[in-house]
């Protein structure tokens, strides 16, 4: 069994009134293609991500996970040569129309990356400096906030006592951490993660995946990893990409107990070849 | 064996030359350095900050090479700072994949190691001529010319080290270009670019030719940039060639006086850089 | 299928498999050794089952044990997940088995100098040749994974239940007539019983195969048509 529109569940209109199992599109993907230069990355890739669900992207090296992602919020607009074709729609407006205002669209879309990469700054700079940015706040609330989006990243306790130290004293996890918080400072409604927990040890690993969990009852999640282990446990939907294709979508008990692609079957059992 | 005997030997071999190579460099500069000091110190007093050159024969200070030495300097720093940093962040930030860059890339290291009395002719046509006199701004602006590929290279090389995770990191929150630069950028590249700056001052507290043909040199106290302006690298040039004695005395201390700022000024930039890296 | 990247991991799935597979040829032969042992009053055969049983119960342990080790160090997914639950189910099931069939062969025991009617031999016969095709067949599906042949065997136990259901009321019939029958008629009833009970189990071992076939718990009917109330 081959691709796309077999194992994707029938797509929703993104304005459409919640579905009878209670699902809305936040994000829909619908032949997306995407070119580095003349190669091609991603072949019409359709996917659903949906409302205050954690869907996973998971694949073998390569296969156009990252790069799925990095559309989402346009993040590849830094690079030149690079584009993509297709229709991303965020709730009704078009990601991917020449009119968005990127700026505007990455503080809805947020992300956080591989490697944690706290500004240079205090860690109370690292978040107030993103909420100042949209907001003008007078400085007790701006406090507030600030306690508020360490409380929401599980941080406030580790460092409240030192709020005015330099974000890359932390250690990884924390600094992982710090940036999610400063992700969440400036309120977007999607939060994708790239490999977020890859950097990390076991146990910052279990803390930012609790952090998920907790996270997915006010944003749509998307996360990208490596770890299938992990993706079985974080999200609600996972998807399979390989080599630039969509190979199977389903509600992620389904495909770790019993996947319709032999593809899925053989990367997630280990048996790739 | 045999093999790693051959290899042992030729290790020592390369060793024993690298470390008698850097005795050779080192023991020219202990040289240099030992007779600056020993000639240079026994002049140096009071009354070289305090009172101005002297007809020969008199004693007298270096008081007006010195100040005109540093207006000078500081007005260089203060033009081409502004548009050494702003070239640099252009080349590394907006154009990095622009053509117009690697021109300007190119252009600007030849520019970097451009005779320095070629400039000073070229600031003597442009400047000099058409004014119709010497002036201490031309000797600034020439300066300036000296300062600026500098500041443009170390800002460049400094903004394309750090990791473009980071600009993608601003970039996520919605941060434009322009203020990611701003708050993010400069503020991780900030000791890397003041090592710059400081590299081009001791740079051109040194440079004599491009003075030579624009600001001359003035005997006496003068505070009028419009006019020829005194400074120590032309003071020491004409003194030490001179037949006077005390004139030679007063070379030899001014010589020190500048070898003494460069070495400050390198110490404040290594510890800059260093603080830069830890943080 | 591709092999496991690590190989070790193949071989622990499929010595899994094979331990299943042992444990089922013993069950096997415990349960048709136990019925020549009841109808031909053979005591050695029976006591051999009686041993024999033993072995089934250590390799029961032994299989679960596997099975656990195989969750925590490699954390299988999808078809090897299903490999495993099914290893422990089906484990299960055989082991019951073979104690029915020990059951069996201790009544044999008890009832040995009896003498019982040819119809009554028949139908005992008849019952325990369907419970052991039954079980055949399922031990063949599973090695084969064949999936027609688990969906078979779980379509054929309604068989078993009414051949069941005939020999209870024959038995019932018999001790009607004469109370001196009431001893062995009702070891045979319960020999009878665990022979339904044998069928039953190899019904849950084809459901298993079928869900670790196609990954779907089996819809089928699965009603019992065993009828207490005659």
């Amino acid at each position: 069994m081959t691709v796309t529109s077999a194992s994707v569940p029938t797509p929703r209109v993104a304005n459409a009134a919640m579905g009878a199992e209670g699902l809305k599109e936040k994000i829909s993907i619908r032949d997306l293609d995407f070119y580095y230069g003349e190669t091609r990355a991603l072949k019409s890739i359709s996917v659903p991500l949906y409302m205050h669900k954690v869907t996973a992207f998971i694949g073998p090296s390569g296969c156009g996970k990252s790069t799925l992602l990095r559309v989402l919020n346009r993040m590849y607009d830094l690079y030149p040569g690079q584009r993509a074709d297709g229709h991303v729609r965020l709730d009704d407006t078009d990601i991917l129309a020449p009119s968005q205002d990127l700026n505007l669209l990455r503080a809805k879309v947020g992300m956080v990356f591989q490697k944690p990469t706290p500004f240079p700054m205090t860690i109370y700079e690292n978040i107030a400096f993103g909420i100042r940015l949209y907001e003008r706040l007078p400085k007790s609330e701006l406090d507030d906030r600030v306690k508020h989006c360490l409380e929401r990243a599980a941080l406030w306790d580790e460092v409240k006592d030192k709020l005015d130290a330099n974000g890359l004293s932390l250690s990884g996890g924390q600094q992982q951490r710090l940036c999610i918080a400063r992700t969440v400072a400036v309120r977007p409604e999607v939060i994708l993660f790239d490999e977020p927990c890859s950097a990390l040890d076991p146990i910052s690993t279990s803390k930012i995946e609790e952090l998920i969990d907790e996270l997915k009852h006010e944003y749509t999640i998307c996360i990208v990893t490596h770890n299938m282990q992990q993706a079985a446990r974080v999200s609600d939907y996972t998807a399979f990409m390989y080599l630039g294709e969509m190979v199977e979508f389903d509600e992620t008990s389904k495909i770790f107990t019993s996947p319709r692609d032999n593809r899925t079957q053989d990367y997630i059992t280990g048996r790739f070849g | 064996m045999a093999i790693y005997d051959t290899r042992r030997r030729r290790n020592h071999l390369a060793i024993g030359l690298a470390y008698a190579a850097t005795a050779f460099g080192l023991t020219w500069l202990v040289l240099i350095l030992a007779v600056l000091l020993w000639k240079g110190f026994s002049g140096l007093n009071l009354a070289v900050f305090t009172e101005m050159t002297p007809p020969p024969g008199s004693a007298g200070g270096l008081l007006n090479p010195i100040i005109g030495s540093l207006v000078m300097t500081f007005i260089a720093v203060l033009i081409g700072t502004p548009l050494g940093i702003l070239a640099g962040t252009y080349m590394a930030e907006y154009g990095r994949y622009d053509k117009l860059t690697m021109v300007v890339r190119f252009i600007n290291d030849i520019l970097l190691s451009a005779p320095s009395i070629v400039i000073g002719l070229f600031i003597y046509e442009v400047m000099v001529a058409q004014m119709g006199h010497f002036s201490g701004w031309a000797g600034s602006v020439a300066l300036a010319v000296i300062v600026v590929p500098v500041v443009v290279r170390t800002t460049e090389d400094m903004l394309s080290l750090l990791p473009d995770t980071m600009r993608e990191a601003a970039a996520s929150i919605g941060l434009p270009r322009s203020l990611m630069i701003q708050k993010v950028a400069y503020r991780a590249a900030r000791a890397g670019m003041i090592t710059g700056v400081l590299l081009a001052v001791a740079r051109i507290s040194g440079e004599t030719a491009p003075l030579l043909f624009t600001a001359l040199n003035n005997q006496f106290w003068s505070t009028n940039m419009n006019a020829p302006v005194s400074s120590l690298p032309v003071v020491i040039f004409q003194f030490a060639l001179s037949p006077y004695e005390d004139w030679q005395q007063l070379a030899w201390t001014g010589a020190l006086l500048i070898t003494m700022a460069v070495l400050a000024l390198s110490i404040g930039a290594r510890i800059l850089s260093s603080r830069g890296k830890t943080s | 299928m591709t092999q496991h990247t690590v190989t070790s991991f193949e071989d622990e799935l499929q010595a899994l498999s094979r331990s299943i597979g042992e444990m089922g040829g013993r069950a096997e032969q415990i349960v048709e050794r136990s019925i020549v042992a009841l109808l031909r009053s053979d005591m050695t055969l029976a006591h051999e089952v009686i041993e024999a049983d033993k072995k089934v119960d250590a390799l029961h342990r032994q299989i679960e044990e596997d099975a656990i080790i195989v969750i925590a160090r490699r954390q299988p997914m999808a078809q090897d997940l299903r490999e495993t639950v099914a290893a422990i189910r089906i484990a299960n099931d055989l082991e019951r088995v073979g104690d029915l069939g020990k059951n069996i062969a201790k009544r044999a025991v008890v009832i040995q100098h009896e003498s019982f009617s040819n119809k009554l031999r028949v139908g005992v016969e008849h019952l325990s040749e369907l419970a052991l095709r039954q079980v055949k067949k399922v031990l063949d599906a599973y090695a084969a994974r064949d999936v027609v042949k688990a969906e078979e065997v779980c379509a054929h136990d309604e068989e078993i239940d009414a051949v069941y259901t005939s020999l209870f009321r024959e038995l019932l019939t018999y001790m009607m007539e004469d109370p001196r029958n009431i001893t062995m008629c009702t070891h045979l009833l319960f020999c009878a019983k665990n022979i339904e009970r044998i069928g039953d189990h190899a019904t849950n071992i084809a459901e298993t195969v079928y869900y670790l076939i196609t990954g779907e718990q089996w819809e089928g009917p699965r009603q019992s048509s065993t009828r207490i109330d005659e």
